[in-house]
C-alpha cells in the first residue's frame, strides 16, 4: 500500500516539477507585463532540443555522463538571448495596446517557433543516452526510483527557492512585485520599465528553457511538446492564480499529482479532470487559489 | 511496324514479371531515346501527401524518403516506360486541409495517381473523395479497422494499407510461442483508434491460444505523451507477467528509458508490437533484450540476403545520414506497384493505361520492395509479410535489432477478404 | 456599394467558368465566413476575445454528422434549425459562465471549454467516433436529394449556391443586429463598460446575448463546412483551430463589418497557396500574424481605410 502511494506521489511530483518551471516563467511575465505568454511551451521545447545538442556535443568531447547536469544547465541558460530578441524585437511594440494583441502576438510566436525548431533539428524525435542511466536508481521504502527524477525535483525546488528569495529579498524582486501591483505608480517612482520588461521576460524565458533542458534525459524531444505543454501550463496558472509564484508551485503540484492518481485509477479521466478543475476554479475563484495581483 | 508487332506478341506471351523484366531493360535503353509507341512523352505526375510535422512525422518523413529514393532510382533508369516521373508534394495535416490538397492535386495539378497519407482520420476523409473523383490513391498507412467499408462498399480506386490488427496478431503468435507460461497481461496503448484496435485484437486473439491468461490492467496515455512515470508506477503495482504495447513513435524510446529507470523489465516480459517503426531510437542502454518486437514488414538487417533492401539502406544512410524508418517500405512498394501495373498493362495493350485499367490490375500484383516481395489483395489491401522477432543487443549498432525473426505471411496475420475480424479469430483451428 | 454587387456577382458565376478547385475552396469560405462573422460579433463589437470558438464550429459539424448518421435526417434546413437550437443552448450555458469575466480570463475560459469538448470528442469514441471521426454524406437541399449527380458537380453546383445563399442571409441578419440598438449597446459596452452601466445597460445580459448569437453563427459555419470535407473529426475542436478564426478576423480587419469575410477568403486562398509552396508555411503565417498585430491591427480593411482617410485629409 505504502509503496503504491509513494510511487504515485513521486511520479506526480516529478511531473509537477517540470510544470512548475515552465509555469513560473509564465507567472513572472504575466505578473509584471500582464502578458499571457503562449510561447512558454515553445521555450520549453527549444530548451529540450538545445539540451540534446549540448549533451551530444559534451559526450563527443568525452564528458562523463554523471556531469551531464552542467551542459544541461548551460543549454537552458544559454538561450537567454531569445528573451531580449522577442521582447525588444516584437513585444515592445504592443505594450500600450489592448492586452488582446499581446496574447495574439505570443500566439504568432508559437507558430513561428514550430518551424524554427523543425528547421534546426528536423522532425525525428531527439533523445540522449547514457545520462539517465548514469545517475542510477535508488530504493526508498520498497520502491525503485531513478535518481535523475529526484534530481529534477530537487532542482525545481532549488529554483523555486531562488525565485522566492529573489522576489522577497532583492531589489529586483521588490521592483517586480511593485510593478506587478501597480505599474503606473512604479513608473512614476522612477523605475526603468524598459529594463524591467526585458529582464523579466528573459527570466521567464530561461525558466522555460531550463525546464525543457532538465527534463530531456528522462524523455525525448518531439515536435509537439511545446504546443501540448501550453494547455497544461495554462491549467497550472489558472488553478494557482495568475501572477502568483506560490500559485505556480501549488498549481503544478495539484495538476501533477492529480494526473498521477488518475492514471493509476481512472485513466480515461486523465485529461478531462484537469479541464474540469480549471473550469471549476475559474468559476468559483477566478483569481485562483493564491490569486490577486501579488506574486 | 511489323517488327514492333512481333515484339509485342512476344511480350504478351510472357508472364507479368517476365514482361516487367524485359520492359525494364527496354526502358533503360529508351532512357536517351523518346518514349515507346503509345506512351505520351510528358512526365508522369505523382501526387505525394504525407505528414511532416508532429508525432506522425516519424512515419511520414521516412515514407517521403522512401518515395524520393524510388524516384531517383526510377528516373535514373529512364522512368516509367521512358516517361520521367515528377512528384507533386503536399503536406498532410487535418482532414479539411488534406481533402483540399487531394482535390487540388487531382483537379488543378492533374496528377495521375496520389500516394501517401498516414493519419487514419485523413484516410477516412480522402477515401470517398478518391472514389468520387476516380482518382487512384495508394495509401502508405492511414490504417483503420473501420475501413473504407463503412463509407464505400467496394473500393475501386482506393488501395489501403493493412488493417490495424495485423501487428497485434503477429504479436500474439510470438507471445504464444515464446512465452506460453504467462498468467497475467497488462496493456499500455495510445488512446485512439489504432491503440484500441490493437489491444482489443490482442486480447481476443491471445485468449484463443492461452485461454487462462488474465488481463489485469489497461492504460491509455494520449498519443504524444512524454511522461510515463505514473503509468510505470501503475504497471509495477499490477505486476503482470507480460506488458503489451502498441506505441509506434518516439514514445517507445521514452517509455523504455523511464521504465529502465524504474527497473520495470527485470522480470516482466514485453510485447511491443509496433516498436520497429522507430527502431533507431531504441538504444541498447535502455531497451532490454528478449522483448517481442514487431517490425511491420520491414527489417533491414534480415535483408542481408535481399539485395534491394541492402542497397536501399546504404543509399538512405548516404543521402539522409540516418537509418530508414519502417514506412519507407510502404512508400516504395506503392510506387513500385504502380509502375509494375503500368508496365504489365502496356505489354498487353500497347499504350499507356487508364486509371480504371490500373485499378483493376493492381490487386494481385506482386513487386519487389525493400522488405521483399509484396502485393495487394483482391480487395485492394496491401498484404505484406510481417517481420517479428525478439530484441537483441548482438549487433554493431547502438540500438537494438531483432533476432529469431519470424516472417508471417499475410494469411496468418490479416483477415481474409470479406470476413470480419472477430469472426476470423473465432474460426481459428487449434492444432 | 457597386463594388459589393460586383463581388457578389463574381462569386455567383465563378463555378460557371470552370474554376473547379477555386470554387471548391470558396465552399469552405462560405462556412468560415458565417463562423467568423459570429466570432467578430464578440470581438469587434463587444470587445471579448474568444480563443475557444472551435467548440461551436465542431458542435455544428458534429450535429450534422449525428443527425445524418444516427437519425437519418438529411434535410439541410432541419439540420440547420436543430443546430441553431442546440448551439444556442450550449452557448447560453457556456456563455453564462464565460461572460462574467473579461479580457484574459474570458479568453482562458473559452479555451478551457473548447479543450474540454475536444477531450470529450476524443474520449467518448463510441459515440463520436474518436480520432477517426464520422463520415458525412450529402445533405438534401430544399427537400431534394441530389444523389444522382456526381459529388464534385453537386458541391460546386447546387451546394455552392445554397451555401452562398446561407452566407448572404447570415450576413444580412448580422448587419441588422449590429446596426440595431442592441448592436449599439454592444459597442458602448466594448468602449466603456462603466459608462454603459451608468447609462442603464445590463452589461452581463447583453454580453450573454452576443455570446449566444456568436456561438450559433459559428456552429452554422461548421454545418456548412462539414459536407464539403466529408468527415467531422476532433481536429475541428482543437484550440489552434480557434486561432484560425482570430487570424481571419484580424487579417481582414475586425473593425470593419465585412473585414472578417475578407479575412476568411484571403486566409483560405493564402493558406492553400503557401502550404503547397513552402515547407515552413507555419513560420510565414506566424510572421504574418505578428506583422498584423504590430503594424496593422486594423487588418486589410483598416489599412485601406487609413489610406482613404489620408487622402481625404490630404495628410
Amino acid at each position: 500500500m505504502i509503496p503504491d502511494i509513494l510511487n504515485i506521489l513521486i511520479s506526480g511530483i516529478f511531473y509537477a516539477s517540470i510544470l512548475f518551471l515552465v509555469s513560473a516563467g509564465l507567472q513572472l511575465v504575466f505578473g509584471v507585463q500582464k502578458i499571457f505568454n503562449l510561447a512558454c511551451g515553445s521555450f520549453y521545447a527549444l530548451g529540450a532540443y538545445t539540451g540534446v545538442s549540448f549533451i551530444v556535443a559534451a559526450q563527443s568531447l568525452g564528458l562523463p555522463p554523471i556531469l551531464s547536469l552542467i551542459p544541461l544547465l548551460l543549454a537552458g541558460f544559454s538561450l537567454f538571448f531569445i528573451g531580449p530578441i522577442i521582447e525588444r524585437g516584437l513585444l515592445k511594440f504592443i505594450y500600450g495596446r489592448d492586452d488582446h494583441f499581446q496574447l495574439l502576438l505570443t500566439f504568432a510566436i508559437v507558430l513561428m517557433f514550430e518551424d524554427v525548431i523543425k528547421f534546426v533539428w528536423g522532425t525525428s524525435p531527439q533523445l540522449i543516452t547514457k545520462v539517465y542511466q548514469a545517475y542510477g536508481q535508488i530504493d526508498i521504502l520498497g520502491v525503485t526510483f531513478p535518481v535523475y527524477n529526484l534530481i529534477v525535483i530537487l532542482s525545481s525546488l532549488i529554483f523555486a527557492g531562488l525565485i522566492g528569495y529573489m522576489l522577497a529579498r532583492t531589489k529586483f524582486g521588490r521592483i517586480i512585485r511593485a510593478t506587478a501591483d501597480n505599474r503606473e505608480v512604479s513608473e512614476a517612482l522612477g523605475v526603468n520599465m524598459k529594463m524591467v520588461n526585458v529582464k523579466v521576460f528573459t527570466l521567464g524565458t530561461v525558466l522555460g528553457t531550463l525546464g525543457g533542458a532538465l527534463v530531456i534525459p528522462a524523455t525525448a524531444a518531439i515536435t509537439e511538446m511545446g504546443v501540448d505543454l501550453i494547455v497544461l501550463a495554462f491549467a497550472v496558472v489558472v488553478i494557482g492564480g495568475l501572477g502568483s509564484m506560490k500559485g505556480a508551485f501549488f498549481g503544478a503540484m495539484i495538476v501533477g499529482v492529480l494526473r498521477s492518481i488518475s492514471v493509476a485509477t481512472y485513466p480515461e479521466l486523465e485529461l478531462l479532470i484537469i479541464y474540469l478543475i480549471v473550469i471549476g476554479v475559474l468559476v468559483y475563484k477566478p483569481e485562483g487559489i493564491f490569486g490577486g495581483t501579488g506574486t | 511496324m511489323e517488327k514492333t508487332r512481333r515484339d509485342f506478341v512476344k511480350l504478351v506471351g510472357g508472364a507479368a514479371l517476365g514482361a516487367g523484366a524485359i520492359l525494364a531493360s527496354r526502358s533503360k535503353a529508351g532512357a536517351q531515346a523518346k518514349t515507346p509507341k503509345g506512351v505520351p512523352s510528358e512526365p508522369v505526375k505523382i501526387g505525394v501527401i504525407t505528414l511532416l510535422q508532429g508525432t506522425g512525422a516519424l512515419l511520414g518523413v521516412p515514407g517521403l524518403r522512401g518515395a524520393e529514393i524510388w524516384l531517383e532510382k526510377t528516373n535514373a533508369a529512364g522512368g516509367i516506360l521512358g516517361r520521367k516521373v515528377e512528384f507533386y508534394q503536399e503536406e498532410e495535416t487535418v482532414p479539411r486541409e488534406t481533402v483540399e490538397k487531394f482535390r487540388k492535386l487531382t483537379l488543378q495539378n492533374k496528377v495521375d495517381v496520389v500516394v501517401g497519407l498516414i493519419s487514419t482520420g485523413n484516410g477516412l476523409a480522402v477515401g470517398p473523395v478518391a472514389e468520387e473523383l476516380g482518382q487512384l490513391w495508394l495509401a502508405w498507412d492511414a490504417t483503420t479497422q473501420k475501413g473504407v467499408e463503412e463509407t464505400m462498399l467496394k473500393p475501386k480506386y482506393v488501395f489501403r494499407a493493412p488493417d490495424n490488427e495485423w501487428d497485434a496478431i503477429a504479436g500474439v503468435l510470438m507471445t504464444a510461442k515464446h512465452y506460453p507460461n504467462i498468467k497475467t497481461v497488462a496493456g499500455i496503448n495510445n488512446d485512439y483508434s489504432y491503440g484500441r484496435d490493437c489491444w482489443e485484437t490482442y486480447v481476443a486473439a491471445l485468449k484463443e491460444y492461452l485461454p487462462n491468461v488474465r488481463f489485469v490492467l489497461d492504460l491509455w496515455p494520449k498519443l504524444g505523451e512524454t511522461e510515463f512515470t505514473s503509468h510505470i508506477a501503475a504497471i509495477k503495482k499490477a505486476n503482470p507477467d507480460l506488458l503489451m504495447c502498441s506505441f509506434w513513435g518516439g514514445d517507445n524510446a521514452i517509455f523504455f528509458k523511464q521504465a529502465a529507470g524504474a527497473g520495470l523489465f527485470q522480470k516482466m516480459k514485453g510485447n511491443f508490437i509496433a516498436a520497429g517503426m522507430s527502431y533507431f531510437t531504441l538504444k541498447k542502454e535502455f531497451t532490454p533484450p528478449g522483448i517481442v518486437m514487431g517490425f511491420n514488414c520491414y527489417y533491414f538487417q534480415a535483408l542481408d540476403t535481399w539485395p534491394l533492401g541492402k542497397w536501399f539502406v546504404k543509399r538512405h544512410l548516404e543521402k539522409y545520414k540516418e537509418y530508414p524508418g519502417a514506412e519507407c517500405d510502404n512508400a516504395y512498394f506503392t510506387l513500385e506497384a504502380y509502375k509494375a501495373a503500368i508496365e504489365k498493362l502496356y505489354a498487353v495493350l500497347g499504350r499507356w493505361p487508364t486509371k480504371e485499367e490500373i485499378a483493376l490490375t493492381l490487386p494481385g500484383i506482386q513487386v519487389p520492395s525493400i522488405s521483399g516481395y509484396r502485393g495487394f489483395s483482391e480487395d485492394n489491401r496491401a498484404i505484406p509479410d510481417c517481420y517479428v522477432g525478439l530484441s537483441t543487443h548482438k549487433n554493431p549498432f547502438d540500438f537494438v535489432t531483432i533476432e529469431r525473426v519470424e516472417i508471417f505471411p499475410p494469411h496468418m496475420t490479416q483477415k481474409p477478404t470479406g470476413m470480419k475480424l472477430h469472426d476470423w479469430i473465432k474460426s481459428w483451428k487449434k492444432t | 456599394m457597386l463594388s459589393f454587387m460586383a463581388i457578389v456577382l463574381f462569386i455567383l458565376v465563378l463555378p460557371r467558368f470552370g474554376f473547379q478547385y477555386a470554387s471548391y475552396l470558396m465552399l469552405t469560405f462560405f462556412g468560415y465566413g458565417v463562423a467568423v462573422l459570429g466570432w467578430n460579433l464578440l470581438f469587434g463589437y463587444t470587445g471579448l476575445l474568444s480563443f475557444g470558438h472551435a467548440l461551436f464550429f465542431a458542435v455544428g459539424a458534429y450535429t450534422l454528422a449525428f443527425l445524418m448518421n444516427k437519425f437519418s435526417i438529411f434535410h439541410m434546413e432541419a439540420i440547420l434549425l436543430i443546430t441553431v437550437i442546440i448551439s444556442g443552448a450550449l452557448a447560453a450555458l457556456v456563455g453564462a459562465i464565460c461572460i462574467r469575466y473579461t479580457r484574459v480570463y474570458f479568453g482562458m475560459l473559452t479555451l478551457a471549454f473548447n479543450m474540454l469538448f475536444y477531450s470529450f470528442l476524443l474520449k467518448f469514441y463510441y459515440i463520436t467516433g474518436g480520432d477517426e471521426g464520422m463520415n458525412v454524406s450529402r445533405p438534401y437541399l430544399l427537400g431534394i436529394d441530389f444523389l444522382g449527380i456526381p459529388k464534385m458537380q453537386f458541391l460546386t453546383g447546387t451546394y455552392y449556391y445554397y451555401a452562398w445563399a446561407v452566407l448572404v442571409i447570415a450576413t444580412l441578419i448580422m448587419y441588422g443586429i449590429v446596426s440595431s440598438p442592441f448592436g449599439h449597446c454592444l459597442k458602448a459596452i466594448r468602449d466603456n463598460p462603466e459608462k454603459a452601466t451608468y447609462l442603464g445597460i445590463d452589461i452581463k445580459r447583453y454580453r450573454w446575448y452576443a455570446f449566444i448569437i456568436s456561438g450559433i453563427y459559428t456552429a452554422v459555419g461548421g454545418v456548412l463546412v462539414a459536407p464539403v470535407v466529408g468527415l467531422v473529426d476532433p481536429s475541428m475542436a482543437y484550440w489552434t483551430h480557434s486561432g484560425t478564426f482570430v487570424f481571419m478576423a484580424l487579417l481582414g480587419g475586425f473593425v470593419n463589418f465585412l473585414g472578417p469575410l475578407l479575412g476568411a477568403v484571403l486566409y483560405i486562398f493564402l493558406q492553400d497557396t503557401i502550404m503547397s509552396l513552402l515547407y515552413y508555411w507555419r513560420f510565414v503565417f506566424g510572421a504574418m500574424l505578428a506583422f498584423i498585430v504590430i503594424a496593422a491591427p486594423g487588418g486589410i480593411t483598416g489599412f485601406i481605410g487609413s489610406l482613404m482617410n489620408k487622402e481625404e485629409t490630404g495628410v
